[in-house]
């Protein structure tokens, strides 16, 4: 009995609840909130979305706490969202704040919240898409035809106080295109497009975004009708422009290849590289001068026999073989307490003169015009005209040889194409400098060494060659010593072979000297060259003047020996003791490579050192007095 | 005959009085111009002064945002952190307007000597912020270089901004007012949960307040450069 009313009771109970489910009456289920958005960092609305609502009408309420305040407020309007919404108008809208926002939905049997949702203003801003968007075709008269477009910001954005700054973007494609062609536009108002379609349909729409927020959506399209003859009128001119400029380019080509190495030429001219011929450099830089010597053709050295007749060669230089000379021996100038020569920068071709500047010591007062041509020395007859003295050409015909004092410089800075001691036979003198070694030994009359520095075929010009050669035998070895002497010898020294028989008496101021002979310590004998006849004397002779340079009486800084008379009568003792004080100072002057050291001669053989690689034995004279 | 001449001379005094104060007073309230000194330059490096300070706020706070979301994806999911968050920036104690109204009430006075000290408020945490993202167990290289541009950036930004004062308003040199952080502690708790948190925190406030910086900027070089006509 008991169980039947209970169990009747629990049926009824099922019964009701049942017919309750059955009616699909609960409480609403919860809902959630969709989104919330700014349009202009001023205003918000939020949406929701209902959950079930339980079969019965549910009312929704937002309510929402601001971050730091304790009270909750109902959301202020729900209409102007639209349906599930709440619009927070500029009252109730704080930037820079949290709300925490929740709705609650309520219906007869109960009620249900969402989640709380914290917003912040800030970081919601979704602006509306832009309005106005106009569309212009521009075909200004010189230029290029293009599509013009521009537009305003949304409205209810305030971009003219700064509280939003824009950035937009447009797109736009053919009407029939199924790809837009997106451009962003930064903050400006209006675009120009460029590149359009004649006869197509353009679709055209722009959007905007919030400096720090979302983009907005696309604005309505705008369409534009491109005409037809809409076309890039200058395209043509560009075409023509580009098929003339490749015709151009390849006759150009063309051009060049056929004459291309004359061309190059014709511009830039090939720089010679002066040479003696025969002459081997490399010999040179080892300083072997046996070998050079015998390269060049020398004989025994120094010349053993006097040479009285040992005239002084001049040197004639002319312009014509450049190309032929050595390469320029760096010229170095001893600094030997000699007067200072004019030495200018003597930037010829290579020739060398007693008036150039180089050249010119003291001795030579004016230095030439023309500083680069050696004339024969007017010697000693006319001492009156020292430039011309110390002037040297090379001249076949002239007699004066005797007694002439070349002079010679040794430069050590200079460039200049001396002639380097060559093979006899192969150099020409007329086309280059003689470093002092060749004038010295053949003002000296020494003996085959400075018979290599000249030419055989001008044999005729260089007086002392034979006695230059008669000197060389017993001086090899003399001239090995002599030569040895300067610490550095540059390409510039003179190549001069010992000489040692020709006391060199000279008696004026440009009196040229003749190296008599040069002694096994390098002490040169000079000889006053005397007036000889054209042929070459090969043997020395001691001159008749009593005149006798055998002082140094300063060496300049350019290696320019300045000779004194020295009364007394040349005897080689006095010459071997000049000689033994000689070397010292000539390893001063070098620092050339080219050739081996040159062989000043003390005493007598003025010769001057200058900027042209001569040597002037003055200089080695210092130290005798 | 008498004491109405004598009243009407002390009414037409006291009414001359009271125009001239007046205007005194109507001048006073008055902001001070701009460019005072009228210097030639003056306007022309304002503006140049004004676009390079945006510049720098701009950025500045594109990358607090990026730092933010970048730590909170990787930190913060499920820990509730947002919840936590409230009211617990340490530059909240600045008054500073919070919608666009308010703001442009304010002087731009004002506002710039404001925009200074919430600047000055943030040396210090930036400086510890760096120092200890450093420090990190897997310290995140996104965030560590992030937190080191900001930080130098924030100090370039103070310099300019002080140029700028010193155009505008020469000669009133304010005490350096700032608030004080004291996080410090809490970005070294030992509790990784609470350690976290003071970090996200950190990064919460320091988003906020750059984006305010960055707002009152492009306020101020609207009102001031372009004369609200941007």
């Amino acid at each position: 009995m008991k169980e039947n009313v209970a169990s009747t009771v629990v049926f009824i109970l099922l019964l009701f609840l049942n017919i309750n489910l059955l009616n699909g009456q609960s409480p609403p289920g919860k809902p959630e909130i969709i989104k919330c958005r700014s349009p202009e960092k001023e205003t918000f609305t939020c949406w929701w979305k209902p959950g079930a609502d339980g079969g019965l009408p549910t009312s929704y309420t937002l309510t929402y706490h601001k971050e730091g305040e304790t009270l909750t407020h109902e959301c202020p309007d729900y209409k102007t969202g639209g349906p599930n919404s709440c619009y927070f108008n500029k009252k109730h809208t704080s930037i820079w704040t949290i709300y925490i926002i929740t709705i609650n939905a309520t219906n007869q049997m109960g009620s249900c919240s969402s989640d709380p949702r914290y917003v912040d203003v800030t970081y919601i801003v979704e602006p509306d898409p832009p309005v106005n968007l106009t569309l212009e075709l521009k075909q200004p008269e010189d230029k290029k035809p293009y599509l013009w477009m521009r537009w305003f910001p949304p409205t209810l954005v305030d971009v003219r106080s700064g509280w939003l700054t824009l950035q937009y973007e447009i797109r736009l494609k053919p009407e029939k295109s199924a790809e837009w062609e997106i451009h962003f536009a930064g903050q400006q108002t209006q675009f120009k497009i460029l590149s359009l379609y004649p006869g197509q349909k353009y679709l055209v729409q722009v959007r905007c975004k919030p400096d720090h927020g979302f983009w907005s959506e696309w604005s309505p399209e705008s369409s534009i009708q491109i005409p037809n003859d809409f076309t890039m009128k200058d395209s043509t001119v560009w075409i023509f422009v580009a098929v003339l400029s490749a015709v151009f380019c390849l006759i150009m080509v063309w051009a060049v290849a056929l004459k291309g190495y004359s061309m190059v030429s014709c511009i830039l001219p090939p720089v010679p590289g002066p040479k003696i011929k025969g002459f081997d450099t490399h010999l040179l830089e080892k300083g072997k001068s046996e070998e050079l010597l015998s390269a060049l053709g020398c004989q025994e050295f120094p010349p053993t026999s006097d040479c009285e007749d040992l005239l002084v060669e001049f040197l004639e230089v002319d312009d014509s073989e450049d190309q032929q000379l050595m390469p320029a021996h760096s010229k170095e100038h001893p600094g030997q307490g000699m007067k200072p020569t004019h030495l200018d920068p003597d930037s010829d071709s290579g020739r060398g003169s007693c008036d150039s500047p180089s050249l010119l010591s003291e001795k030579c007062e004016e230095p030439r015009a023309n500083p680069s041509t050696f004339q024969t020395p007017e010697g000693i007859e006319k001492p009156e005209n020292p430039p011309k003295n110390v002037t040297h050409t090379w001249d076949p015909q002239s007699t004066s040889l005797e007694g002439k004092i070349p002079y010679f410089h040794i430069d050590g800075s200079k460039s200049s194409t001396w002639p380097l001691p060559q093979p006899p036979n192969q150099h020409n003198f007329r086309s280059s400098y003689h470093n002092i070694a060749d004038i010295c030994q053949l003002a000296t009359g020494a003996a085959g060494a400075s018979a290599t520095f000249l030419d055989k075929t001008d044999k005729h010009a260089f007086k002392s060659s034979k006695t230059i050669e008669t000197g060389a035998e017993g001086k090899a070895a003399e001239q090995r010593e002599v030569e040895s002497f300067p610490s550095k010898t540059d390409q510039d020294t003179a190549w001069l072979p010992p000489q040692e028989k020709t006391p060199f008496l000279s008696v004026k101021a440009l009196d040229y000297v003749e190296i008599h002979k040069v002694d096994k310590d390098g002490a040169l004998s000079l000889l006053l060259k005397q007036k000889e006849n054209s042929d070459q004397t090969e043997k020395p002779s001691i001159p008749e003047t009593s005149k006798e340079y055998a002082k140094v009486s300063q060496v300049t800084d350019n290696n320019i020996l300045v000779l004194t008379q020295d009364p007394r009568a040349p005897n080689l003792a006095l010459f071997e003791e000049q000689a033994k004080e000689a070397p010292p100072s000539l390893p001063q002057n070098q620092a050339q490579k080219d050739l081996a050291s040159f062989t000043a001669p003390p005493g007598n053989c003025r010769l001057q050192l200058g900027g042209l690689d001569y040597l002037d034995p003055a200089g080695f004279m210092h130290s005798f007095q | 005959m008498d004491k109405k001449r004598s009243s009407l001379k002390a009414g037409s005094l006291l009414l001359l009085l009271l125009l001239v104060s007046d205007l005194l007073l109507c001048k006073s309230v008055a902001s001070l111009p701009i460019c005072p000194s009228g210097a030639v330059n003056c306007q022309v490096s304002l503006r140049e002064l004004f676009d390079r300070a945006v510049i720098l706020s701009h950025y500045i706070h594109n990358l607090s945002s990026e730092m933010f979301n970048e730590f909170d994806k990787r930190y913060a999911q499920g820990r509730g952190f947002v919840t936590k968050a409230i009211n617990s920036c340490h530059t909240s104690s600045l008054s500073t307007p919070e919608d666009k109204e308010q703001a442009q009430q304010i002087h731009h006075e004002d506002l710039l000597n404001l925009i200074l000290r919430v600047l000055r408020s943030w040396n210090d945490p930036l400086y510890h912020l760096v120092s200890e993202v450093r420090g990190m167990q897997e310290a995140p290289e996104a965030i560590l270089s992030k937190a080191i541009e900001i930080e130098e950036q924030n100090r370039r930004l103070l310099e300019g901004m002080e140029k700028i004062v010193g155009q505008v308003q020469p000669g009133i040199k304010e005490n350096e007012v700032y608030s004080v952080w004291s996080g410090l502690p809490s970005l070294q708790m030992a509790d990784e949960d609470s350690r976290l948190f003071a970090f996200y925190n950190l990064l919460h406030c320091l988003r906020r307040d750059s984006h305010k910086i960055d707002n009152y900027l492009k306020l101020l070089k609207c009102r001031i450069v372009y004369d609200s006509n941007c």
